[in-house]
């Protein structure tokens, strides 16, 4: 019994010790501490031209392009010799940035050239010194088939370092075979659908299309009004009105008839594998956005992502991309050679939207406050 | 004994060591570093002894590390009861058919975690033949679900670990010496008595093993929450990748790992003394005073 307690004595004094000394070695390695964050402060480089040749490895969405042996990836490899490393690893803008940060922090791109990321997600990443400039230069291509209306956002006036890979709108997929009724976002809040409705993670999509519900307009909302959304969908979710919040996965969802409706993304319907699932027009208005190629500090073989931005703006190529994305194509003359294929989806308004069909749309908006109600928000999602 | 001998231990030691050290004494480290910064993403975090991030953690919390305990030890305890009598039968009753029943245990082992977990997706969609037959027997409710339920998560978690019970269950179990059981019936126990008064304690390191194996992963898992449960299933894994990965605030992040690890270790602590060090170390030879 004596040599027990003796025994727990030295046990107690070793743990303290070394808590003792963990602390003291974080404190004087503090005093000379690096730092965790804030950007790269360098100068911002520009992207290096060249002759493609080599490997490209390209992070993208899951669904935004053809990948299989006669898709578009398979024939830029044939007509350039490139090897492409085409990885569907973005789920959400955030949990992407969220995963690449320390590497961009240290000027490392995990070997990837390429990003597809939203807009307000490029300014932000731009911001922070991660992304190189791209000279229009070497992107002739690009800047001669570019749609005018994408030439200079808001967020980037110049192109300085975004390219536009797709355009879309967030809106209600609904099961017509279950609930036709579905138009509007509110309609998602209606107890006879309890634990039948997904919505998406993002703060920007999901909470304006809830305050386009609400009669707000959530380019010119308040933190306020934003918190107030935010908690409409936080009841509904506490309550199991909103079975989950998701990314890519409520096309797993629907396709398994789990859903009578999700909130989601205009083009996934090579994703959901269920006839009766339709995308819907929110009566409100919804959510459109538009998303970028951007090169990141540190890319490899920059040569090899510019020629890929160049091939993918080639009229020919983009009208492929988009029979098989059915999202909004930023290259000029895709609808034209849609309908000399004949494809109906020249008449989409999915793919074509008209500015009477998006006439209640709102942007991508970021919240005023944005870290108090983005808190606010990721409660809702881990509630 | 020569230094050279005196020093083999050390050397057997060293590749444990090294390992520790580089995998889990550095990172902790840098754990804790960071636990105690602030600021934000743009400004940068910069190192004040921030220690206001261990409280700040915790508040609004609270319930998903409550519901952390719930689901670990609920799986925990279902895993207990189907892997003992399992592991029981495998060590006593299988005969040759032994060795084909722990490879069944082990098997799904050979698929990742991931996948698995993804699959238990289909197998309990709303509209699966699983969830009917249970509306059927009115197990749940007409229009209920499976999935996105706390069932569904702790399931999972049951599912997941069972196997970390079984093998040190059984292992256990396939030492036990019977001829005690034996002689307990001998001295007029019944089965049950001697199942109660022998085999159960002599099989107490097992459970303790097997209890810990379980409850610590299932306690820090986030991939069971997030596949298969919905809005109000949260674990406060989730919470971490939350602040990690969309909130960006490494330190309060850092600082919720550190408490939860803090904290399962003083659980450790004191169920190892509850269940007694005998019980996890195995029977020690008292050590010459």
């Amino acid at each position: 019994m004596k040599n027990r307690a003796r025994h727990e004595n030295r046990w107690a004094l070793a743990l303290a010790a070394a808590v003792a000394a963990a602390v003291v070695a974080i404190g004087l390695a503090a005093c000379g501490g690096g730092t965790v964050g804030g950007g790269n402060s360098g100068e911002v480089s520009t992207a290096e031209g060249g002759p493609a040749t080599g490997k490209l490895t390209i992070s993208n969405w899951p669904g935004y392009i053809d990948p299989g042996k006669n898709g578009t990836v398979a024939e830029f490899e044939k007509k350039t010799g490139v090897k492409v490393d085409y990885i569907e690893d973005i789920n959400s803008n955030d949990g992407f940035f969220g995963k690449v940060q320390p590497l961009l922090e240290q000027g490392e791109s995990g070997g990837r050239s390429i990003f597809v990321v939203a807009d307000y997600m490029a300014k932000q990443m731009y911001d922070l010194g991660y992304l190189e400039e791209i000279d229009h230069a070497d992107l002739p291509t690009v800047f001669e088939n570019l749609e005018p209306s994408l030439r200079s956002p808001a967020f980037d006036p110049e192109r300085k370092f975004s390219v536009p890979w797709q355009g879309g709108m967030t809106g209600i997929w609904v099961d017509t075979s279950k609930a036709p009724g579905i138009h509007s976002v509110n309609d998602l809040f209606d107890p006879k659908y309890k634990g039948k409705v997904t919505m998406l993670d993002e703060l920007r999509e999901t909470v304006p299309l809830v305050m386009l519900g609400e009669g707000v307009d959530p380019a010119k909302a308040s933190a306020d009004q934003w918190l107030h959304a935010i908690e409409k969908i936080g009841n509904a979710a506490e309550s199991g009105q909103i079975r989950r919040f998701t990314g890519n996965e409520y096309t797993e969802d629907l396709t398994a008839g789990n859903l009578v409706a999700a909130i989601g993304w205009s083009g996934d319907a090579s994703l959901i594998e269920n006839p009766n699932a339709e995308w819907r027009m929110p009566t409100q208005g919804c959510t459109r956005w538009s998303e970028n190629m951007v090169i990141p500090v540190g890319a490899p073989n920059t040569a090899a992502a510019l020629a890929w931005m160049n091939f993918v703006f080639r009229p020919n190529v983009a009208v492929d991309i988009t029979e098989w994305v059915e999202y909004i194509s930023p290259v000029k003359g895709v609808k034209e050679l849609l309908e000399e294929r004949e494809s109906e989806l020249a008449e989409s308004p999915i793919v074509f939207p008209t500015e009477q069909f998006t006439r209640n749309c709102t942007g991508q908006n970021t919240p005023p406050e944005l870290e108090r109600v983005n808190e606010a928000w990721q409660e809702v999602l881990t509630g | 004994m020569g230094l050279r001998q005196r020093l083999v231990p050390y050397w057997l030691l060293a590749p444990g060591l090294i390992w520790l050290v580089v995998f889990f004494v550095v990172p902790m480290y840098f754990m804790g570093e960071l636990a105690l910064r602030s600021g934000s993403l743009t400004s940068g975090y910069t190192f004040d002894w921030a220690w206001s991030n261990f409280p700040d953690s915790l508040s609004g919390h609270t319930e998903q590390i409550g519901r952390s305990f719930f689901y670990a030890g609920t799986a925990t305890l279902l895993a207990l009861l189907i892997a003992y009598p399992l592991a029981y039968a495998i060590a006593f009753r299988a005969g040759r058919f032994k060795a084909l029943l722990l490879f069944a245990v082990i098997a799904p082992f050979f698929t990742t975690y991931l996948i698995r977990t993804i699959a238990w997706k289909t197998i309990l969609s709303d509209s699966s033949p699983v969830v009917s037959v249970l509306q059927t027997l009115s197990l749940i409710p007409p229009d209920g679900r499976v999935l996105a339920t706390s069932g569904a998560v702790i399931a999972g978690l049951t599912y997941n670990f069972l196997p970390f019970m079984i093998l040190p269950l059984y292992a256990n179990l396939e030492r036990l010496d019977l001829r005690l059981v034996e002689a307990a019936k001998d001295l007029y126990s019944s089965s049950r008595q001697a199942f109660l008064r022998v085999t159960l304690p002599l099989t107490m390191p097992g459970i303790v093993a097997g209890v810990l194996l379980t409850f610590i992963p299932a306690f820090g898992d986030y991939v069971n929450a997030q596949i298969l449960g919905g809005t109000s299933q949260a674990m406060v894994g989730n919470v971490i990748q939350s602040l990690y990965l969309n909130q960006r605030n490494y330190p309060e992040a850092a600082a919720l790992s550190f408490l939860m690890m803090a904290l399962i270790l003083a659980m450790v602590v004191v169920y190892i003394r509850f269940a007694g060090t005998e019980a996890f170390m195995g029977d020690e030879e008292e050590e010459p005073a």
